[in-house]
């Protein structure tokens, strides 16, 4: 290929060619660190829950009258809503999993105060708890309806079995079977591990304890209680409708709050993410195509101001394809200073942003790949020109003016 | 001569309509996609009582567990306990100081007809609508005296008097919560300070509470936060008197003194009344008290996501990329019109007449694009909206100050994007344009 | 060497039709020195085209070197361009950008040549005009005389049938004019067939015959009394 004299002509126009070059460089670095960013939490965002998230809905109610029993109030609303045709199973929750608000606490493997506590989500459930997360036991059993303690907030004390997430089990006895082995809070009661599940998502995705959970036979007594309802696929809907109008009507001297789905609440707790991946993704379209529009209009400005030289090529004897060649030579060239510029500003962003926003660094293929993306951009972008360059008569050779 | 510049600019932008258009949209969508992201910077970069700044302080005491602090590296606490809140508060040692908690309350309508149903309160001390410069329509914030006897009176937000009272001076009217009667003795005016910057564990972008209730009804009416509350050591005493008297951090504490050396003053207060604890046999851990303004505590509870700032970051980069663009545009527009530009220096027009015709040019598709730009910034905080479903959407709306720092920066980039181009064009020697073509 | 038959060439607008040509009919013979001239808009220009192979025509044959170049397509048309003419322009038509060995260096790149044939070519062409010291200069330094023989150099360089030149001094002072035709006269010498369009009657007078074109049609073919052939030296520069 012809570089060398494409080249030196190029360097006699700088300008326009440095602009483009310097407009490459930072849209590779931009689209680079935007994409690894959107797939950073497109992954994220799409962990296992351990969870059967679009099946389950939250009801959330509030007693106020005086003679307002929360121990009746619980066992009316779930015998109700259990009984609701299309309803898996029903159980109180204390906190919504993947909603951003819950309750977490340390446990260790000693009663000494001053040992190693590893930091676990804490969930309350009954023995149907499981069942209405759909989360699967992988060892151990379930709890037993007679080991469900109904405690008082204030009188809160830890009952003494407990069931762990395999994260959970797995950092606080690496390696070992956690069946029948004991854990302490920071009081000297043990508390002995009867069962363990798979995956179980807890209550803060950007913590890094997301999936360590200790699962408590506990049910809470107090004016604001809350029940998970799972359903069969594609009842959700009409279950929800049926258990609003039954709790609306409740006779338990409480009234009913809302009822949302869980996807409520997890699309709330990363919806943040959800919004920064819509403008990265929106961004880094934009850029390419001003980039791609830059390239295009410079390039057709060139090949204007050039239209006498490529008649003259062309009545020397370039055929149409080496007046495309060209221009694309030309272009990839540009590109190509471009994207070697690019891969230091890429490489400099993501340090900038792994330094000051703890984002992690990118992964190296990123910039190859993205520099293959501009190259077809390029000269994608360049085509349009080139073909009308190409289109040039030789006759403007003779023409004066 | 500026009118005259202004006639050529407009002119010569209607000879080349599709460069023109080119141009300005390249500005608008970069201004677009900076003022989008500069908008939610703003909103959650604000301190929307920064006049008050060396006079409001936030506590924080380290009464945390001697092992571990509360927040690495070795940050106490971001709440205080009841125990230091009204301990705090009897010392009065602040010009002002309050102590508060945001509780749920059920609300019972005195219309059967309205069910019952969950409202949001905050529970204080009087001296927190004076500390904030809360504004009232009618009546004014409850007594000394009734935070002194526990006096079940409240302070209805504007929202929540307009659905009850239909908006009407509702001072001395009686309102039920949780089965208790209140009397309502004062109205306030719409407040929404964003950030919420006296609470920003629950929710820095929340509204203000529905309604506002005295402290000291803690107590007689057994009311636990509805926000954020740690613990560190298991409460021996399973009452709600022993979760008071825990080491349970779950109240906001605020105090207003007079300037930067007198929150020194209170700063060695805080001190030696830890000491005092210490004595008691709490505050296992080294002396870590902290006073923060506004402006520290905003910084510290990291009100801007790192997310925002990297969206910012990144669309001014994208911005310098459609500036870049719009250099290249310009460049090719004024180097096309080198015959004019002959023509003008021989009929005697200086260079720096010349010069100042193409930057006021370029002022004007500049000031073309940061308008049509914060049409854009204006599409795209309300498609942020849609994505912000809950109160974080409310940082996506535009204020006067964003349009004009939207269409200033706007101009800026693109004369500052004219320059180049200008200079080279009005830099190449008259009689070059003229001889040849 | 180069023949037409009742060539027409028509111009179409909306609303006119021009004929630029019509029934046009010249033999170049292989060696000759033709002058073609005429007014302006008398149909030279269009000729030149023609003959350049620049433009594609309505009626009549074409014969160029023996090949029958009425119907080629686009990339063929090139490739004869490249290989049996070469061409000289008023403007001179030197890319700015390129040094002069660049420039001449242009035709031989489409023609394929391999480096070490391009730079002999270059700097063989480029003695024929007597500029090879001035290989890395660009056109800009060049006066127009100097300019204009860089471009014969180029039309040498790739060894032509046929030199087309096109006012080939009109955009020169009388002595470069002068040295230029002396050039082309060197060049006729030594074998390659020359047609050169021109409205001026002091050139033509240099060929070995004169064609007058008007309205599109050859007026008459008159051979121009020999006005004393000489034998080119090298032109100083």
């Amino acid at each position: 290929m012809d570089i060398r004299p494409i080249l030196s002509a190029l360097l006699r126009n700088k300008t326009g060619a440095i602009l483009i070059a310097l407009q490459i460089a930072l849209t590779l670095a931009i689209v680079c660190n935007a994409v690894f960013i959107i797939h950073d939490r497109i992954v994220k965002m799409d962990r296992p829950t351990g969870i059967d998230v679009d099946n389950i809905f939250v009801v959330d109610m509030t007693g106020y009258a005086p003679d307002y029993n929360p121990e009746t109030a619980i066992r009316a609303h779930l015998d109700e809503l259990r009984s609701i045709p299309g309803v898996v199973d029903a159980a109180p929750s204390e906190a919504i999993p993947l909603s951003g608000g819950g309750w977490n606490s340390g446990f260790q493997t000693t009663p000494d105060p001053k040992g190693k506590y590893i930091n676990v989500g804490v969930f309350q459930a009954d023995e149907h708890s499981l069942n209405t997360l759909g989360t699967a036991l992988i060892a151990g059993r379930n709890f037993t309806h007679e080991e469900i303690e109904h405690q008082t907030r204030d009188g809160y004390k830890n009952p003494n079995i407990a069931i762990l997430s395999r994260a959970a089990a797995e950092k606080i006895f690496p390696g070992q079977d956690p069946i029948g082995k004991v854990i302490y809070e920071d009081t000297p009661d043990p508390i002995t591990i009867v069962g363990e599940v798979g995956t179980l998502e807890g209550y803060w995705p950007t913590w890094e304890g997301f999936e360590r959970q200790i699962i408590f036979p506990t049910v809470f007594l107090r004016p604001n209680t809350r029940y998970l309802v799972r359903t069969l696929p594609g009842q959700q809907g009409e279950v929800m409708k049926t258990a609003e109008q039954k709790l609306n009507d409740s006779h338990q001297g409480d009234y009913l709050r809302h009822v949302r789905t869980l996807n409520y609440y997890k699309d709330r707790t990363y919806e943040g993410d959800h919004a920064l991946l819509v403008m990265l993704i929106v961004m880094s379209g934009l850029i390419l195509g001003i980039t791609a529009l830059g390239i295009a209009g410079l390039a057709s400005f060139s090949v204007s101001q050039r239209t006498k030289q490529i008649g003259t090529r062309r009545a020397l004897g370039a055929r149409r394809t080496d007046i495309v060649r060209y221009f694309m030579t030309e272009n990839w060239l540009i590109t190509s200073i471009g994207v070697i510029l690019g891969s230091v500003f890429a490489v400099a962003l993501n340090y900038w942003l792994v330094v000051l926003f703890k984002v992690s660094p990118i992964s190296w293929y990123y910039i190859p790949v993205g520099i293959l993306c501009l190259w077809a951009l390029g000269l994608t972008a360049v085509m349009g020109p080139a073909l009308r360059a190409a289109a040039i008569p030789p006759a403007i050779a003779t023409r004066s003016v | 001569m500026f009118v005259y510049n202004l006639k050529l600019a407009l002119l010569s932008m209607r000879r080349n309509p599709v460069l023109t258009a080119l141009m300005v949209s390249a500005i608008a969508i970069g201004i677009g996609m900076s003022t989008t992201t500069l908008a939610i910077y703003h909103v959650l970069s604000g301190n929307p009582i920064a006049y008050k700044n060396d006079q409001l302080y936030a506590v924080q005491l380290d009464n945390w567990d001697p092992n571990s602090p509360y927040n690495d590296p070795d940050e106490p606490p971001e709440q205080v306990t009841y125990l230091d809140a009204t301990g705090l508060m009897k010392a009065a040692k602040a010009t002002h100081q309050e102590a508060s908690i945001v509780a749920t309350l059920t609300m019972q309508p005195d219309n059967p007809a309205i069910k019952p149903y969950l409202t949001i309160a905050r529970v204080t001390y009087n001296d927190f609508f004076s500390m904030f410069d809360v504004p009232f329509q009618y009546g004014t914030p409850w007594s000394k005296d009734a935070d002194d006897s526990a006096q079940q009176v409240v302070v209805l937000s504007q929202a929540t008097n307009e659905k009850l009272f239909g908006g009407a001076n509702s001072v001395g009217k009686e309102i039920t919560l949780n089965n208790r009667r209140f009397r309502v003795v004062g109205v306030m005016k719409r407040w929404n300070p964003e950030p919420k910057f006296y609470d920003l564990n629950n929710g820095a972008l929340d509204d203000p509470e529905d309604l506002f209730i005295p402290f000291s009804l803690i107590q007689p009416m057994q009311l636990h936060g509805s926000g954020n509350n740690s613990c560190w050591k298991n409460t021996p005493d399973k009452t709600f008197q022993g979760y008071l008297n825990s080491e349970c951090v779950w109240i906001q504490f605020w105090v207003q003194v007079k300037d930067k050396a007198a929150a020194e003053d209170y700063h060695s207060f805080l001190d030696a009344y830890v000491q005092e604890q210490k004595k008691l046999g709490r505050f296992p851990r080294p002396l870590n008290n902290h006073l923060r303004n506004v402006d520290e505590w905003l910084h510290y509870e990291k009100v801007v996501p790192p997310e925002v700032k990297v969206l910012v970051a990144l669309s001014f980069m994208f911005l310098a990329v459609c500036m870049l663009n719009t250099i290249g545009l310009i460049l090719a527009k004024f180097l096309r019109r080198s015959g004019e530009i002959g023509l003008r220096r021989a009929l005697g027009a200086s260079r720096m007449a010349l010069f100042r015709q193409y930057i006021v040019e370029t002022g004007v598709v500049g000031l073309g694009g940061g308008i049509l730009g914060i049409g854009v910034g204006w599409v795209g905080l309300f498609g942020l909206r849609h994505l912000l479903s809950g109160d974080a959407g409310k940082a996506a709306h535009l204020d006067w100050t964003m349009v004009g720092v939207g269409i200033s920066l706007a101009i800026v980039a693109s004369v500052l994007a004219g320059l180049y181009p200008a200079w080279r064009v009005v830099r190449i020697p008259p009689a070059l344009y003229l001889k040849v073509q | 060497m180069l023949k037409m038959e009742s060539i027409s060439k028509i111009y179409r607008t909306d609303v006119v039709q021009t004929h630029a040509l019509r029934d046009f009919s010249l033999e170049v013979k292989e060696g000759e020195f033709v002058a073609v001239m005429g007014p302006s808009g008398s149909g030279k220009s269009t000729f030149l085209n023609i003959a350049g192979l620049l433009e594609s025509f309505d009626g009549g044959s074409y014969t160029l070197d023996g090949e029958d170049v009425s119907h080629l397509n686009d990339d063929d048309r090139s490739r004869i361009r490249n290989q049996r003419i070469g061409f000289i322009f008023q403007g001179f038509n030197l890319i700015p950008d390129l040094n002069v060995a660049d420039n001449v260096e242009v035709p031989l790149r489409y023609r394929g040549f391999n480096a070490a044939e391009r730079a002999k070519r270059v700097q063989q062409a480029l003695e024929t005009v007597g500029l090879a010291s001035r290989m890395k200069h660009i056109p800009a330094q060049l006066s127009g005389g100097q300019q204009q023989r860089v471009a014969i150099a180029r039309a040498l360089a790739g060894d032509p049938r046929v030199l087309l030149a096109d006012e080939p001094t009109g955009n020169l002072d009388s002595l470069m004019a002068r040295q230029v035709l002396d050039l082309l006269e060197g060049i006729n010498a030594n074998g390659t067939t020359i047609v050169m369009v021109t409205h001026d009657p002091e050139l033509a007078r240099r060929a070995h015959r004169s064609v007058h074109v008007l309205d599109g049609q050859v007026t008459d073919l008159k051979a121009v009394p020999d006005s004393g052939r000489r034998e080119t030296k090298g032109v100083q520069a």
